[in-house]
């Protein structure tokens, strides 16, 4: 279960769960092309998930190359916490 | 092409090492119904299917598999970074140590390292959905097995119950994926031809 | 028993030899984005968890 003990935690907890939407309708889309109200749902998982990458990376730092460049005085992309060290 | 994001699809944080439950879940890293053969498997397929939807389904439940091949390795990291020597020599994961130390290397539970043999890519529709489909309950069936052996270790069972959850959704957009290329085909006679291949019927 | 249509009513649209898996149609979705991530589909009808034990002393 998702137990998030901060607002950085929070955050990733919430884009992970946005982002699940957008992989679980990306597959039944991908068999059911014509289904216009899966594909509003996706539009508007995929719009929100954008925007909560954005913010997440002008807070903690870049989920995604795309992301990464709000910094200069550091390559912040390698010194963002591993995904298999053990985070939510 | 690929990208990667920095984060794994589903949360993984086990606290407590544990040597015998890692050399279990590291069946599904480099074993015969594993997230990398799944992954190498679709995304080998995909080639030549003639069918856009279907090659896109295969190439984003291929890009899907590997995440959670990523989730898998993840598990027996965070299962095995801690252990003493004493764990490591008493619990039957030494041969493994001493060939690898703590690293990942995709192998089954049982030491057979991770080939190309786990998995077939034929170039028919029909034959590929069909391994397709039975790839995915073989890999619900080995989560089974892990989830019987997990069930007091609540921060592996609730990772364990997603990637079998994740299985059985690829089985039935699989099966919608032979509904589709059937739907292509003369339903007197599917086998009349191959259409990965066959450029004219007779 | 449950309430699916016997296949046999509709045997002229499948055909032998061949394998048929239900098209997944009209489907709801978990009004809760976090329950639907927790198990693992965001569907309720692909929702099949496992509840097995050995039960052999």
């Amino acid at each position: 279960m998702m137990q998030c003990k901060n607002d950085r935690e929070r955050m990733l907890c919430d884009i992970s769960k946005v982002s699940f939407a957008v992989v679980d309708l990306t597959l039944y889309l991908d068999t059911h092309s014509c289904d216009s109200q899966a594909q509003d749902y996706f539009n508007h998982y995929v719009r929100l998930l954008n925007q909560m990458k954005r913010e997440y990376a002008m807070k903690y730092g870049p989920l995604n190359l795309s992301t990464a460049d709000g910094y200069s005085s550091e390559w912040k992309w390698a010194n963002m916490p591993l995904p298999w060290e053990g985070v939510c | 092409m690929w990208s990667y994001e920095k984060r794994l699809q589903y949360p993984i944080n086990i606290k407590e090492p544990n040597a015998k439950l890692a050399q279990f879940i590291i069946s599904q890293y480099g074993g015969p119904d594993g997230e990398l053969g799944a992954s190498m498997r679709y995304l080998s397929q995909r080639y030549t299917i003639p069918y856009r939807e279907i090659a896109s389904l295969l190439t984003d439940i291929g890009t899907e598999e590997l995440g959670h091949f990523e989730m898998v390795g993840a598990i027996v990291h965070q299962l095995t970074r801690d252990l003493s020597m004493e764990e490591i020599e008493k619990s039957g994961f030494g041969p493994y140590y001493i060939d690898h130390t703590l690293a990942l290397w995709p192998q089954a539970a049982g030491g057979v390292p991770f080939n190309a043999c786990q998995f077939q890519s034929k170039g028919d529709i029909i034959t590929d959905l069909h391994e397709d489909m039975a790839a995915e309950q073989k890999a619900r069936s080995t989560y089974d097995n892990i989830l019987r052996t997990a069930w007091d270790n609540p921060d592996v069972y609730d990772a364990i119950k997603f990637l079998r959850a994740r299985e059985i959704i690829h089985y039935q957009r699989f099966g919608e994926a032979l509904r589709l290329a059937q739907e292509k085909l003369d339903a007197k006679n599917f086998y009349q031809f191959n259409p990965e291949f066959d450029r004219c019927k007779s | 028993m449950n309430d699916y249509p016997k296949f046999e009513d509709y045997r002229d649209r499948f055909p032998l030899a061949m394998a048929y898996v239900p098209w997944q149609e009209r489907p709801i979705l978990y009004e809760n984005l976090e329950e639907g991530f927790c198990n693992g589909t965001l569907f309720p009808e692909l929702n099949k968890p496992f509840t097995g034990r050995r039960c052999v002393k």
